[in-house]
């Protein structure tokens, strides 16, 4: 085969890229409230008027028994560790896109009032975390909290 | 009163990491002249065509403008659709209610996925869910069944040798499948020496990144019955996408799957699955997957499938031939995905799987699709009516 033929046998790629940044803007709507709560370092979660179930994030109907939620309850600052999970390799950040290192486990938490949250954990050893320990939530300066998850710093035991 | 329908053609790609040989539109070119061929068709057959892939994983958006021209379908009635990693299950379904409609005669489904051309592209998905919420954490199908798999040990009993043996049970029956991905000659020893991606997740236990695609064709009874010796009936179907946002605030490794069997169930009057039905393609992205899904379309009680592994029970010749193909774990083109969950069905109640066919009658089959953070499709295949 001529160099020619092999040229025209070997497959062709086209790369894009994009470098502008996109910002989407989107609308909280009914779950603004929550995030106006989390700047003030409190956690609220609707409640289901037929079963009492609580969701987080907020939702204006139950997604089971479609009713309005109208009773919003604060969550309280502890819970109850459900899971846990350590990520060993460096994985994106949604937020970013970006590929990190991340050294705080992500738990999920089963907080005081019920609903349940995810969050990361102080204790970067996961083997040291157990289902049903308490966790309270430490909380990042008001000055530097958005409205989102990564306002609670992370959750730390209690002793 | 809509009509019955069946699957008179299939196709699918034998799934590769990488496909630099062909474009995307190529890779699905291919399953559908398989499809067509399989069916005894022509493009001029087909009366309408569904598509559909993951796009945020793809990295482009409504992807049908250019690949029905390089299908050869242009002019024919069009409809695309994306649902997480549901796709190719929303897509079938949709081919089978446009089919029942008595609107078409002839549908065609196709679903792909190119993995392989986007690297990078699945972390702008924010897992599936919640658009302010979800999105802040590093959700991946990794992180996902990392806590499901927690949950699930913590639960059940179940040890990392466990889920060791669910791997090593789906490399086995992928090496009996000219299809697969992934065939690695697995030993429990070999997935327990594997790098933990995120306890207890370990490389090994996750499916692999995938290019590939799959087709089906669709016709109304009397169509069907025409065209094909080996019709595969379509006896009913249920898409459950309330997600994780419902179920895993219950229970951090249930999925809407059961909910979805039992509703199906209910509506066929299947009261003892195991014995009504004989071949199961169920979407399983990791092995832990497998053991919960197991115990979700009704198998088992819960939380106790492990010692249906421990116990040697589960493999094509078993008393549990669950995921004979060797499933996604093996797998995983997402968005063609589910249809090849459909096609493997097909294959088996056709007796058509070759070597990783189930011995015995095999009379009704059972495929899902799993996406996002718990939804699920469920298809229900006969061989008769």
């Amino acid at each position: 085969m001529s160099a020619a033929e092999k040229q025209e046998k070997k497959e062709e790629f086209i790369t894009f890229r994009y470098p502008r940044t996109v910002v989407y803007k989107h609308n909280l709507g009914y779950q603004s409230k929550f995030a106006h709560a989390l700047k003030m370092g409190r956690i609220l979660a609707t409640k289901c008027p037929v079963d009492g179930r609580m969701t987080i994030p907020p939702r204006v109907v139950c997604p089971m028994h479609h009713v309005k939620q109208t009773e919003w309850v604060d969550q309280g600052q502890r819970g109850k560790l459900i899971a846990v999970f350590k990520i060993n390799f460096p994985m994106f950040d949604s937020r970013t896109g970006a590929l990190k290192n991340w050294e705080n486990p992500i738990v999920a938490v089963e907080l005081e009032g019920g609903a349940r949250i995810d969050g990361w954990c102080s204790e970067t050893d996961p083997s040291k975390l157990k289902p049903g320990m308490i966790l309270e939530a430490v909380w990042r300066p008001p000055e530097e909290r958005e409205g989102k998850a990564y306002d609670i710093l992370h959750w730390k035991p209690v002793e | 009163m809509a009509e019955r329908v069946a699957i008179v053609g299939v196709g699918q790609t034998v799934t590769k990491s990488k496909r630099p040989d062909v474009s995307t539109a190529e890779t699905c070119a291919e399953v559908v002249e398989a499809a067509l061929a399989d069916a005894g068709m022509t493009m001029k057959d087909i009366d309408a065509v569904v598509t559909g892939s993951m796009e945020i994983a793809d990295g482009y958006h409504n992807p049908d403008k250019w690949i029905i021209p390089e299908l050869g379908a242009v002019g024919k009635s069009g409809f695309e659709l994306q649902n997480v990693g549901t796709t190719g299950g929303v897509v079938a379904c949709a081919g089978f209610a446009l089919a029942a409609s008595g609107v078409f005669e002839t549908v065609l489904c196709v679903s792909w996925q190119r993995m392989d051309e986007s690297v990078g592209a699945f972390g702008r998905g924010g897992g599936g869910l919640n658009e302010y919420w979800t999105r802040q954490y590093p959700m991946s199908p990794i992180t996902n069944f990392a806590r499901r798999t927690f949950a699930y040990m913590t639960n059940s009993g179940c040890k990392e040798e466990h889920l060791a043996m669910v791997r090593v049970k789906q490399d086995q029956c992928a090496m009996k499948n000219p299809h697969a991905q992934l065939k690695l000659g697995l030993t429990v020893e070999k997935v327990l020496e594997s790098p933990v991606l995120a306890w207890p997740m370990r490389y090994l236990h996750m499916c692999p990144s995938s290019a590939g695609a799959a087709a089906i064709i669709v016709c109304p009874e009397k169509k069907a019955r025409k065209v094909s010796k080996k019709p595969v009936w379509v006896e009913d179907y249920f898409t459950a996408h309330q997600g994780g946002g419902v179920t895993m605030a219950e229970d951090p490794s249930a999925s809407t799957l059961k909910h979805a069997c039992r509703t199906i169930y209910k509506r066929r009057g299947i009261t003892n699955p195991k014995k009504e039905i004989q071949a199961w393609e169920v979407y399983e992205p990791s092995s832990s997957a497998e053991l919960r899904w197991i115990e979700e379309v009704g198998l088992c009680e819960d939380y106790t499938a492990w010692k249906l592994f421990e116990q040697g029970k589960v493999g094509i010749d078993k008393e549990y031939p669950f995921n004979p193909s060797g499933g996604v774990t093996a797998t995983n083109p997402i968005g063609a995905t589910p249809i090849i969950r459909v096609i493997e069905v097909a294959l088996q109640l056709r007796g058509d799987a070759g070597e990783h066919q189930i011995p015995g009658k095999i009379d009704r089959g059972l495929a899902t699709a799993y996406g996002g953070q718990g939804e699920n499709v469920v298809m229900l295949l006969r061989r008769s009516l």
